[in-house]
């Protein structure tokens, strides 16, 4: 090795080690905060789990140690306010045994076409749910029909099809908490969520 | 009817290649900002489908912001090379794994369903270290 070779070494123990990192944990955005471990650094396994909020914390180290942010840098503050807005949903109900939308959801789809209107890159996940009547399976089925049906639905009321996906989450998401085997109409609904 | 056979096969082929399906979609980007698949390069350009694999590099004054199928979200910052090493997900139980890496730059990151769905299902490496993804908020850096 050349002594110039032998230096970087000595400074940077390769390419990793001369990059800096740092984890900047921050409050949700609903209030409240998460936590992020770090499992490795340099190679190593790590124990440490970061759960202050508004903290920084220089990865690479052996032991990270979180301390206080401060004020947020500007790069920072830009990069956050950069961050999309949140997924809205939109609850539909229909009439029992059909694809007829209840008259108090009619209203929801012109809020659902006007959300979908304002969001750049929009993408629309059709979500259908069932009550907990049947097995997992006949509802996971069942809800992915439903939601088939209503992307149909949707796509002939002049939302484009090219948007929309649909997804069956069967009896695993009830609105009203039952036992096995109950008969509820609130759980028996579509979630349109514009992303 | 050769003709009828081959977008079937197609349609075929794309079904059991889930790895090519839709995971995230761009929702804004400035300045120099592009994807990079493979050997290639496309502008991320609002409504552009992420594949997994794929990389979001952005110049001195770019930036992205992307939604992913899990509700996780992006925004990347100037001078960064970041990709989407390996993500799966289950839509209907809504679990899966994601695995981001941030090479140089800047990412913020609001979490999904896939870093609920199990301990660590969600990582992000960085040059010198490893992250478990507990939620929500967060930045990374990785600077020279």
């Amino acid at each position: 090795m050349t002594p110039v070779r032998l230096a970087a070494a000595g400074l940077c123990l390769g390419l990793a080690a001369c990059q800096h990192s740092q984890l900047l944990l921050l409050p949700d955005e609903g209030g409240g905060h998460g936590a992020v471990a770090v499992l490795e650094a340099n190679g190593k396994p790590v124990e440490a789990v970061v759960s202050q909020p508004d903290s920084r914390t220089r990865l690479g180290d052996a032991s990270p140690t979180p301390r206080p942010a401060g004020v947020l840098k500007g790069d920072e503050v830009a990069l956050l306010s950069g961050m999309p807005p949140p997924s809205k949903s939109f609850t539909l109900y229909f009439i029992e045994g059909t694809t007829d939308l209840t008259p108090e959801s009619r209203p929801v789809l012109d809020e659902l076409r006007a959300e979908i209107g304002r969001r750049p890159g929009v993408d629309v996940e059709v979500t259908g749910h069932t009550d907990t009547v049947g097995s997992t399976e006949d509802n996971d089925r069942l809800s992915q029909r439903r939601a088939e049906q209503i992307l149909d639905l949707l796509a002939t009321v002049g939302i484009d099809r090219n948007l929309m996906t649909a997804v069956g989450r069967g009896e695993r998401d009830l609105r009203e908490p039952t036992l096995d085997n109950v008969e509820n109409g609130f759980n028996r609904r579509v979630e349109v969520l514009v992303r | 009817m050769i003709g009828r056979l081959i977008p079937v096969a197609a349609l075929a082929l794309l079904a059991v290649s889930p790895a090519r399906a839709e995971i995230a979609r761009i929702k804004s980007s400035t300045g120099v900002a592009a994807i990079e698949r493979g050997a290639g390069r496309l502008p991320a350009a609002p409504g552009l489908q992420l594949l997994a694999g794929d990389r979001l590099v952005t110049g001195k004054n770019g930036r992205i912001s992307l939604a992913f199928i899990d509700n996780t979200r992006f925004s990347v910052g100037p001078n960064s090379r970041i990709s989407v090493r390996d993500f799966v997900y289950d839509r209907t139980r809504q679990r899966g794994k994601f695995l981001t890496q941030v090479d140089r730059g800047s990412l913020a990151i609001v979490s999904g369903h896939i870093a609920k769905s199990d301990r660590d299902a969600m990582k992000v490496r960085t040059p010198n270290s490893l992250l478990g993804v507990r939620g929500t908020r967060f930045i990374v850096e990785v600077s020279k």
